[in-house]
């Protein structure tokens, strides 16, 4: 009787002890990655080459290589959680994900929700695939005419406000390129860097990318809010990413041309 | 004058034989479909040449990953079936409980996920959970397909609710009025003697509303589940934007829904007739 009275109270005190301590251990992420043994990382799974599906259905990428990196560096193991631009800062609010590397482009607002690292680890302009008869040079010659899109990308808005043109927003990649081929828009609008990685393809041989690119902005990975200690060590990631040549060595991986932000980066932190 | 014939009235025309069954889709039926996705195919197949493989080949590498997915969306719909018929079969008799209390709010509960977008209600349950529940020291994890289970429950629960009023309802007053006369309590009466007539009139419908419910589970991918629409969203990606596979996959994933839920329609109509009432 009174053993199990005795039982009884250990249980209810450790489980007391254990609620008070995983109070403050939600202070501090790395932590709570070390104990859990696997680092949850927020990536895109629709974005080639930077995060996408093998047939397996495991996510792979320039984005899950870096993520890779990070847990490498931590020792444990990682988990990849897909994510899309309209969730992927809420996941991380909320504590699903622990890290978010997903293309997102660093802007002013955006680092008032989440705590973006500096440096930035990437960099992409905005740039229009069309084809070639139509003979594009300026971004002006687009003014009222139908242009593809992806939705909630932030430059279909710059497109269609200062240049005049009618967006056209498509859920996905492939929707978007199959209406420019079918005649349904003039151009697409889309990263640069994908563009110029469409453009090695033979079916886009009668295509170009007439216009300057534009809204060149750098990419931020980001962790949670106040998370102080996660964001100096991904921070120093990055250094090393950029100074190890690590980042070119994964755009040459995956079949992306190097970019200008990230050579002048690697030189600049030799 | 005009030429219509006066000895012509347009009156008792005489009956047309109606056929017993409706058009009824036979196996050639689903070859030609399966004809269909290959024909759009092959302009795509005609193209291939050596830096990119036909179509075929790549529909066979990333036919494990969709079918993957499309087993997660029979899962997804048989625990949001499961979840609502219990909690719309206990919703249903509430709307025929002597306690006008009870019944009004069943009614009412009823009547508002009934008539509520079912998108609408899974944006809601997705929104409105937490993604995790911490009691005490526990935390139980909400993952997103629970809470898109949780989201598509809420309409089924309200259909079935409504299946279990009308089933109940449709009975002749007479086996009420027997059964009451001897002496069973209201108890029994529905449990022994009301329900097991009702189980064979609420199948049909029950089963109409499931294969609804499973072409319903896409709109999960709105909210972000790897179910198959969001993975055929991602193989495209994944190919490059090739535009070529656009309809094919397309057309692969409606034929695994057809595949799925046509037998299911087929055996509802089949059970619809034998459990006819005869007036």
């Amino acid at each position: 009787m009174i053993n199990k009275f005795l039982k009884g109270l250990t249980t209810a005190v450790a489980l007391g002890a254990f609620a008070f301590a995983a109070v403050p251990a939600q202070a501090d992420v790395l932590d709570d990655i070390k104990e859990r043994g696997v680092l949850r990382v927020g990536v895109k799974a629709d974005y080639k080459p930077y995060g996408f599906r093998d047939t397996s259905g495991a996510i792979i990428g320039i984005e899950p290589d870096l993520a890779q990196d990070v847990a490498d560096k931590l020792g444990v193991a990682v988990e990849f959680i897909p994510v899309v631009s309209s969730n992927r800062m809420q996941f991380l609010e909320q504590g699903k994900v622990d890290l978010m590397i997903a293309t997102m482009t660093d802007k002013p607002d955006r680092r008032k929700v989440v705590s973006i690292v500096d440096p930035n680890y990437y960099s992409s302009g905005t740039n229009i695939l069309a084809a070639k008869s139509f003979g594009f040079t300026a971004w002006e010659d687009l003014r009222g005419k139908p242009v593809c899109g992806i939705q909630g990308a932030f430059y279909n808005k710059k497109t269609g406000r200062d240049f005049g043109a009618n967006i056209v927003a498509f859920k996905g990649t492939a929707e978007a390129y199959a209406a420019l081929q079918a005649g349904n828009c003039v151009g697409f609008v889309y990263d640069d860097s994908s563009i110029i990685a469409s453009l090695a393809q033979p079916q886009w041989s009668d295509y170009e990318m007439p216009l300057p690119t534009i809204d060149d902005a750098p990419w931020g990975l980001a962790v949670k809010l106040g998370e102080e200690g996660f964001n100096t060590l991904m921070s120093e990631m990055i250094v090393e990413w950029h100074k190890s040549g690590r980042i070119l060595e994964l755009e040459t991986k995956w079949g992306v041309e190097n970019t200008p932000f990230a050579t002048a980066m690697n030189a600049k932190y030799q | 004058m005009n030429k219509t014939n006066p000895k012509i009235m347009p009156v008792m025309m005489a009956p047309r034989a109606r056929a017993t069954d409706p058009i009824r889709l036979k196996a050639w039926h689903g070859a030609a479909l399966a004809a269909f996705v290959v024909l759009v195919s092959i302009p795509a197949f005609a193209q291939a040449d050596g830096a990119r493989d036909s179509v075929f080949t790549a529909l066979a590498r990333w036919m494990p990953l969709l079918l993957k997915g499309f087993i997660f969306n029979v899962v997804i719909s048989i625990s949001a079936m499961a979840i609502g018929t219990l909690a719309g079969a206990a919703l249903g008799l509430g709307q025929i409980s002597l306690s006008s209390w009870v019944r009004k709010t069943s009614w009412f509960v009823t009547q508002f996920f009934r008539n509520a977008p079912w998108l609408v209600l899974l944006f809601f349950a997705m929104f409105l959970l937490p993604f995790e529940l911490r009691i005490g020291g526990i935390i139980i994890p909400l993952p997103d397909y629970l809470k898109a289970i949780i989201g598509l429950s809420l309409p089924v629960m309200a259909n079935v609710s409504e299946i279990v009023r009308g089933a109940v309802v449709s009975l002749p007053s007479g086996q009420w009025e027997a059964a009451e006369s001897l002496a069973f309590t209201r108890t029994q009466v529905l449990w022994r003697i009301i329900l097991p007539q009702c189980v064979k009139r609420m199948l049909p419908p029950w089963m109409n509303l499931y294969s609804i419910l499973t072409m319903a589970t896409v709109l999960a991918s709105i909210v972000g589940v790897s179910e198959v629409m969001t993975l055929t969203g991602q193989v495209l990606a994944a190919e490059g934007g090739r535009t070529d596979l656009l309809l094919p996959i397309y057309s692969t994933v409606l034929l695994m829904f057809f595949i799925y839920c046509y037998p299911i329609a087929r055996l509802t109509l089949r059970l619809e007739k034998k459990f006819a009432v005869k007036t």
